[in-house]
């Protein structure tokens, strides 16, 4: 196995982060976002099974509008394009293996079930302020939006309260 | 205004896509690279010993913030409306609990939904479950949603901007915000030493400082150039067409209606009555004996000003003079839109030349558009039907 490169200079990478933001506001006139792509797979998904389901409840037929599939939508082509980023960096700098990231006391079982219960209170968080980390936090920080500041101290103050009580899987 | 690029929001959208899939690239390599991809960074957070994604997080937002005040400074932007084009309506109380619940879930499955991602491309099967949970987390909020209707839309504040809250201009408050990222950055290093020790007994090794100091430099740079903007007069090279209102037809007008709304602040000077019963989609009311109200002599001159009443105007009312900007005097006024807009068009003969025809597929569609009508019959001839330029609602995590 090729030795494993160091994490890049958390300053460093805070600009180059910055400059994709603004690469995407300045082309695209939109910001970054993760949660509303995730939102669409999963409509995508019921979609699939239970299209009635989907036409009855006007928030999630919002992501079918116009008859076009909930898939057909910039953000989705977005958080492709991040899983690619990811793997192609990983695979450059010899971290591209499979595995289990998990606190030296977490067992794989705990915790995989965290991962999933946080998954999924971040999705039920991320739909109700209207975006996540990426979308909010950062797009809509780095525009000076009062609601994403809002979010964005919320997240950290969530964080910090919520710390303790999973303590046993990260320290 | 050259940014963002009006042929890729407005229309092309399939070249939008590769460009979603390019920039989404960019945003993973980087997240990877700062070792984003492994929970128990970016969970280090939570406890203090690695203060990465708080140092990377705002480490982006100043440059990105700043970036945009250089660029909006030298013109090439408007961050008005870039800003709302972007960033969502402030839904205050929504807001406020949906942060604490991802906050919450940050901490819990060590990822937030962008990272989970990067998490699950470099091989790690916990960032995968953490996505999937996303997903089923967003599902079980669509499926409330309409009992929590309320509680969704509450606490609306409309496009807010922190700059228009203090009042003060947007460039001076980036300052100060680069200000207290780097005090931060400076704190963030100073509580890793002392949780490092605490949660690892150990001492943390020295960060090199070469980075750090290049990286603030950039910030810096950026801040006093976005300041200095400040100091050049607005629209100093609108001012010598100012005076000079043109007349905008119609078509040129709709077109312009369609691609790019947000070039144009458009004034109905029709008493309100009117005004307020039937509009051109975007336009304000305004009373022409309450024009002078709206200050146009401070008002942004990098949108053009069009000015329309019913019928047509001769010259430009006298508070529009002192707008900075660009004045459109619209042909025929609401009379003339009337006309083009909301009546139905006449399709022109089959042996029409094809420009005619051409006009008349976009007045039909407009006309659709405008008015919610049937569509049209086929054009005449047999070519190419025409598509009307497809508009995308902007928002921030869409």
């Amino acid at each position: 196995m090729t030795e494993e490169k160091k994490f890049a200079n958390p300053y460093l990478m805070g600009i180059a982060l910055g400059l994709v933001l603004l690469a995407s506001f300045l082309i695209m006139g939109k910001g970054l976002g993760a949660s509303g792509a995730a939102n669409r797979m999963g409509v995508a998904a019921i979609d699939t099974v239970a299209p009635g389901h989907v036409t009855a409840n006007a928030y999630l037929a919002a992501n079918k509008a116009g008859g076009k599939s909930p898939l057909d939508n910039w953000y989705v082509f977005e958080l492709l394009g991040v899983f690619l980023g990811g793997a192609v960096s990983a695979y450059a700098a010899g971290r591209l293996k499979r595995g289990i990231v998990r606190g030296p006391r977490a067992s794989i079982r705990f915790r995989l079930v965290a991962a999933f219960a946080g998954g999924a209170i971040m999705g039920v968080g991320a739909r109700l302020a209207r975006g996540c980390t990426s979308g909010q936090a950062l797009s809509g920080g780095a525009l000076l939006s009062v609601g994403s500041w809002v979010f964005m101290l919320a997240v950290f103050a969530g964080g910090y309260a919520m710390a303790y009580f999973v303590r046993r899987q990260w320290l | 205004m050259t940014l963002p690029i009006h042929s890729l929001v407005a229309g092309g959208y399939e070249i939008g896509l590769v460009v979603a899939v390019g920039i989404g690239f960019a945003f993973g390599f980087v997240l990877e690279r700062a070792g984003f991809g492994r929970a128990t960074t970016l969970a280090a957070q939570f406890y203090g010993t690695n203060m990465t994604v708080f140092k990377v997080m705002f480490g982006a937002i100043a440059t990105a913030m700043t970036g945009l005040m250089v660029a909006s400074g030298l013109g090439l932007v408007d961050l008005r409306a870039l800003s709302e084009m972007a960033a969502s309506t402030t839904y205050l109380w929504p807001m406020l609990v949906g942060g604490l619940l991802l906050g919450a879930g940050f901490i819990t499955s060590g990822y937030c939904p962008g990272t989970s991602m990067v998490s699950a491309a470099s091989g790690n099967l916990d960032g995968l479950v953490t996505f999937g949970g996303v997903v089923v987390g967003t599902m079980i909020y669509g499926e409330v949603q309409p009992l929590v209707a309320g509680f969704h839309n509450s606490g609306d504040l409309g496009q807010l901007f922190l700059y228009d809250l203090i009042g003060v201009p947007p460039a001076a408050l980036a300052a100060a915000v680069v200000a207290m990222a780097i005090g931060g950055f400076f704190l963030a290093e100073k509580l890793e030493r002392v949780f490092t020790r605490r949660f690892k007994g150990e001492d943390l090794a020295e960060a090199p400082r070469r980075p750090r100091r290049w990286a603030f430099a950039t910030l810096g740079t950026l801040t006093v150039v976005g300041l200095g903007t400040l100091l050049v007069p607005v629209g100093s090279t609108a001012s010598a067409s100012a005076l000079e209102s043109a007349r905008i037809e119609q078509a040129d007008f709709a077109r312009r209606l369609l691609d790019e709304p947000w070039s144009m602040r458009i004034v109905d000077l029709r008493d309100r009555k009117a005004c307020s019963e039937q509009r051109i989609p975007g336009s304000e009311c305004v009373p022409l004996a309450e024009l002078g109200k709206l200050n146009l002599q401070y008002a942004p001159a990098n949108r053009d000003l069009v000015l329309l009443s019913d019928g047509a105007l001769s010259a430009a009312p006298a508070p529009a003079l002192q707008f900075k900007g660009r004045t459109y005097l619209l042909s025929d006024g609401w009379a003339g839109w009337r006309r083009y807009a909301l009546e139905e068009p006449k399709a022109p003969s089959a042996d029409a030349p094809e420009a005619a025809r051409r006009a008349y597929r976009f007045q039909a569609a407009l006309h659709q558009a405008m008015t919610g009508a049937a569509p049209p019959p086929p054009p005449p001839a047999a070519v190419k039907s025409f598509v009307p330029p497809k508009k995308h609602k902007g928002g921030g995590c869409g």
